[in-house]
């Protein structure tokens, strides 16, 4: 069984449906297999967390959810994306365009880039409600204030007309989150929003992002390398490693009944607060996987101290294991 | 429970990637550009028929003449009134010009090479130093070189005024004395300006005596000037604004209209010309080579390289030179082309290459006047010869740009 | 391991930037005022872990403990010498003694220079040993920090991060110095890869019985490392306590806060914790607030606080604080 049965199993269809989704970048050294055909489902209202390390195919996998992949030299080779009864990769690019910041809503990892320093920063949201929500200046002007007090700006009608330079690094994140929230998207993807924050400012725009979640009711994909930050804000959790998800499910199955050994491995690289002195930290030897060269087994073979000869031969798919969903992608799961 | 392998074994199991140099990365990313390989091929042309054509092909420009083969149209067919075949036609004194074209470019390569080299070493030199001891703190030999440097710039003004070069040297070695004693009195700067301008004031003022009355006091007032500008000891960023400052003057001239000025004021001449084109690059490498010294002096290898206490120099030549060099080869290579260009340029005013001196603006300058006559081949080959030397220069430079570019394989 | 003996002392050292800098118009007036009026004590083996968020002024600290700023003020004893007042060619070699391993694992190392060459420079520059000897020694130096010998030749960006960072603890080890300054070594790596960093700094501490200052912004991965905890806050030093007085005892308010939140992984936990969620940003450190510094977020600040600096001083054996209200 796979996450495909998976989504045809849930009574109402899902917000979005992704199904063996594949992204290739073609390179002077050779392909680049970003995303290797993942499969996830993500209902209406629900927060997912996409886990993994650089490189694993997380921010890439959203990218080509919101066809901003740069073709060539990227390429989506296979898959669907099924948003509302729509396969995203079959709309025209004009049809796309009015799909993206209205349906869906993406916020950047870096803030210091993500707004364009000569406008100011009321005139970018304006922009994008104008455009969007067909309103005229003044409306969306008054809209703008309400947003940026929604996220927590202070003096709204003062610093509507300052300039992306004027703002600190989480105002700014906030000014992005007032952005992807202005047309009231049905998801909102947000790739390492606070990666680039210290963690006072990280702990504001979680709280905000979750207070907003339930105030709006959106669906939110956050992505991230760091387990911590989604353990107590999303409900399911896609562990991606080498362009696979190796391990999925509800956030306490992930957490309490860890599968994968590489997701036991990143678990056990977080120290905890309430360790013992002198606990020794649980490290994953070696470097992930070439992109170019993927080896034929296991994306993980060569850094699992769990590993036996089949492991290399044949690629474990995922398999469920519990009527929530978890899944796992491992051929030794039930031994270790 | 399973077996587990242990994690000392995945560890040794470390991949890196393949060893490959950066120069061999650059020159493969080089050649798989087709515009860089069109430059390539083009220079490559160039160079090999300029150097050819100097050390096997002899050509003495003072007996070439030819009265009877006066501006003969280009032709593959041999004439009646020339024993020699001219694919590209005669001049006006019935010299081949297809030979002429050939030579030219071998001057035209010695312009180039001879002016970067003056306008890189100069202006490397100085924006490397303007631009490392920006940021660093100067130790005291440094600072004895630098401000004893100051101090035979400055003195070059009143060594001028009163024609006595050894001026120059005793205000060199205020500048190294004012180094040296830079504790002394440095609780006072005030009486230490004093006391520095007294001292300049009398050499300039008394060795100007000698010379005239009235130079004398130009040369204590000048004199004046530069021991209050010498009393305090210069530091890094001093020298490198005074240095920047230099450089902007020199900018703010229209750079042909000042190549034009020094080689009038030298004399005409090839040697003059590579001369005045080399001077007026200086401000450009400097400028290149400072910014590029500060942006990586920002990284941390720098920094690691102090704290472990290694030496300017070392830092220098070890960490900050290889690292700079990218863009000055980019520069170097765009540098040829503007070079050439200048030359070309100079010898069509008749400021360059001195007749009957195969080059190839002065070959323009000679003929563009039969133009009317329907000559037209006097002056398209040599202009051909500008053009596409350039075209090579510059393409390889954009190539080289996009191949050595600082966004390392990570 | 002795705790007793100091290995270093800052005392009340500052270091303000000038800003606005002209050479010929407008003279030096504000300044960043990175490092304000901070102490503390280093003790021989430990790990010491500064912590802070950004503009608190730790990397400041880590590169002025080693001269490579020169502070404007205040006193740096290293094994009783003062290094502030030490001139150059002396400091050099005391350079020798204390080490630092950098931040950006892909900017520490010179690309230009081979793999085997960065980590002998500091030999060259401190022994006279010869070219045979060095080379043995960074081959015994890369064993030693898990990576294969015969990658003496290769250069940086054939490595990944974390390997590189590995290259840049073994330039570190190279002279067997007493201090290590660790400038946040793993905040730019992969969380797997941070783990394997942070285990081989401590194996290579029970190895080796080198002292670690530990500079880093994750406050769990610093209480994981160290023994004592420095916590920063706009140049200022707001409380320095033992790591599990940090965690079990937090007194200070931005401590708290800290700590609060620090994401924990585990979701049981995380979604039962009361969260303290500090409202606003870190100011500029030209213009720090007047008063206690950090009045402008503080959840129980009062009159006081916004008219007198809090006095540092000790609050228990070895437990310092910066607050009115404690």
């Amino acid at each position: 069984m796979t996450a495909n049965t998976l989504s045809q199993q849930s009574i109402n269809s899902p917000l979005l449906r992704v199904s063996n989704l594949q992204t290739r970048f073609h390179t002077q050294d050779g392909v680049v297999h970003a995303v290797n055909g993942i499969s996830y489902h993500l209902d209406s209202g629900e927060i997912l967390g996409v886990v993994g390390e650089s490189g694993c195919g997380k921010s890439v996998h959203a990218l080509s959810i919101m066809r901003l992949i740069q073709i060539p030299p990227g390429e989506i080779a296979d898959g669907e994306i099924w948003f509302e009864g729509r396969d995203l990769l079959k709309l025209s690019e004009n049809e796309m365009r009015h799909l993206r910041g209205r349906d869906i809503a993406m916020v950047f990892q870096d803030p210091m880039t993500s707004l364009n320093p000569v406008f100011t920063v009321g005139f970018q949201i304006c922009e994008a409600l104008m455009l969007h929500m067909n309103m005229t200046r003044k409306q969306a002007r008054e809209r703008t204030i309400e947003l940026l007090n929604l996220v927590g700006i202070p003096e709204p009608t003062k610093r509507i007309d300052n300039y992306p330079h004027q703002f600190s690094g989480g105002m700014r994140q906030r000014a992005m989150i007032a952005m992807a929230l202005s047309c009231e998207p049905k998801l909102l993807i947000a790739d390492e929003p606070t990666t680039a924050l210290d963690v006072t400012i990280q702990a504001q725009i979680i709280d905000l992002v979750m207070k907003l979640q339930k105030e709006m009711g959106m669906s939110v994909m956050w992505i991230t390398h760091d387990l911590g930050i989604v353990a107590e804000m999303v409900h399911k959790i896609n562990v991606m490693y080498a362009g696979f998800i190796i391990e999925e499910g509800l956030v306490d199955d992930i957490y309490d009944e860890t599968l994968h050994p590489y997701t036991k491995g990143l678990l056990g690289s977080l120290p905890s607060i309430d360790e013992a002195p002198g606990t020794k930290l649980v490290s994953i030897p070696g470097l992930p996987p070439d992109l170019i060269a993927l080896p034929s087994g296991c994306p993980f073979y060569a850094r699992c101290t769990y590993r036996q000869d089949h492991c290399r031969e044949e690629r474990p798919v995922l398999e469920t294991v519990n009527a929530n969903g978890h899944a796992v992608a491992c051929w030794r799961w039930r031994e270790i | 429970m399973t077996e587990i392998i242990s994690e000392d074994q995945l560890l040794t199991e470390f991949a890196v990637r393949e060893h490959r140099s950066l120069w061999l990365d650059a020159w493969r990313r080089l050649i798989s550009n087709r515009t860089a390989i069109l430059g390539l091929v083009i220079v490559a042309i160039f160079l090999l028929t300029a150097i050819g054509a100097h050390f096997f092909w002899e050509y003495d420009p003072t007996v070439d003449l030819d009265y009877n083969a006066k501006l003969l149209a280009p032709t593959f067919v041999r004439s009646e009134e020339s024993d020699q075949l001219h694919i590209f036609g005669t001049d006006k004194l019935g010299r081949d010009i297809f030979r002429r074209v050939v030579h030219g470019g071998w001057n035209s390569l010695r312009v180039g090479i001879i002016a970067v080299s003056i306008s890189l070493s100069i202006g490397g030199i100085l924006g490397l130093l303007a631009g490392f001891f920006e940021s660093t703190h100067l130790n005291g030999v440094e600072q004895a070189v630098l401000t004893s440097l100051l101090g035979l710039g400055c003195g070059a003004l009143p060594a001028w005024i009163a024609n006595q070069p050894f001026q120059a040297l005793l205000f060199m070695l205020l500048g190294l004395g004012s180094a040296l004693f830079s504790t002394f009195m440095a609780q006072s700067p005030y009486l230490r300006k004093v006391l520095f301008g007294v001292i300049g004031m009398a050499i300039g003022g008394l060795l100007g005596l000698l010379v005239a009355p009235l130079v004398g006091l130009v040369c204590a007032v000048v004199g004046l000037g530069i021991g209050i500008i010498l009393a305090k000891p210069i530091s890094g960023k001093a020298f490198s604004s005074f240095t920047m400052r230099v450089m902007d003057i020199i900018l703010s001239f229209p750079s042909y209209l000042l190549a034009i000025a020094i080689v009038a004021f030298l004399g005409p001449g090839l040697e003059k010309g590579m001369l005045a084109i080399g001077f007026v690059g200086i401000p450009v490498y400097a400028r290149l080579a400072r910014s590029a010294v500060l942006s990586v002096s920002q990284k941390e290898y720098v920094l690691a390289s102090q704290s472990i206490g290694e030496s300017h120099g070392r830092i220098l030549f070890r960490h900050i030179v290889p690292n700079i060099l990218s863009p000055i080869i980019v520069q170097a290579t765009m540098g040829l082309a503007d070079a050439i260009l200048s030359a070309a340029a100079l010898g069509f005013l008749g400021l360059g290459a001195v007749p009957p001196i195969p080059e190839w603006g002065a070959m323009l300058g000679d003929s563009y006047k039969y133009l009317s006559s329907g000559a037209w081949w006097a002056v398209l080959f040599p202009g051909l010869a500008i053009m596409f030397s350039v075209l090579g220069f510059n393409l390889l430079g954009d190539g080289l740009r996009d191949a050595l570019d600082p966004k390392m394989r990570l | 391991m002795s705790q007793n003996k100091r290995l270093l002392q800052v005392k009340n050292l500052k270091k303000y930037f000038p800003i606005s800098s002209g050479v010929l118009f407008n003279r030096q007036k504000r300044y960043v005022k990175a490092v304000d009026d901070i102490s503390f004590e280093v003790y021989d083996g430990e790990t010491l872990g500064l912590v802070g968020e950004t503009g608190c002024g730790k990397t400041t600290v880590a590169r002025t403990l080693l001269q490579l700023y020169r502070p404007t003020s205040g006193q740096i004893l290293f094994d009783g010498i003062n290094l502030t007042e030490l001139p150059e060619n002396e400091m050099r070699k005391i350079r020798s003694r204390m080490q630092m391993i950098f931040q950006d694992p892909y900017a520490s190392l010179n690309p230009r220079m081979t793999v085997g060459s960065i980590i002998s420079a500091p030999l060259d520059v401190h022994t006279q040993m010869s070219r045979n000897e060095k080379r043995e020694k960074v081959q015994e130096l890369l064993q030693l920090v898990g990576l294969n010998p015969d990658f003496v030749n290769r250069y940086p960006h054939e490595f990944s991060g974390g390997q590189r960072q590995r290259i840049g603890i073994a330039r570190a080890l190279a002279l067997n110095p007493d201090l290590v300054v660790c400038d946040e070594p793993i905040s730019s790596l992969d969380v797997s890869i941070q783990a394997q960093v942070v285990n081989l700094l401590e194996e290579l501490q029970n190895r080796l019985g080198m002292t670690y200052i530990f500079v880093a912004h994750d406050l769990s991965m610093v209480r994981h490392i160290s023994d004592r905890i420095v916590v920063m806050y706009l140049g200022k030093v707001m409380e320095l306590a033992d790591r599990n007085e940090i965690y079990l005892r937090p007194q200070h308010p931005y401590t708290k806060a800290l700590m609060s939140a620090v994401p924990i992984p585990n979701p049981k936990k995380a979604r039962s914790r009361q969260r303290i969620i500090l409202q606003g940003d870190i100011p500029s450190p030209i213009n720090p607030p007047k008063g206690c510094n950090f009045n402008t977020r503080c959840p129980i600040a009062q009159d006081i606080c916004f008219k007198e600096e809090p006095v540092y001083r000790e609050l228990a054996l070895g437990h310092f604080i910066a607050c009115h209200f404690v």
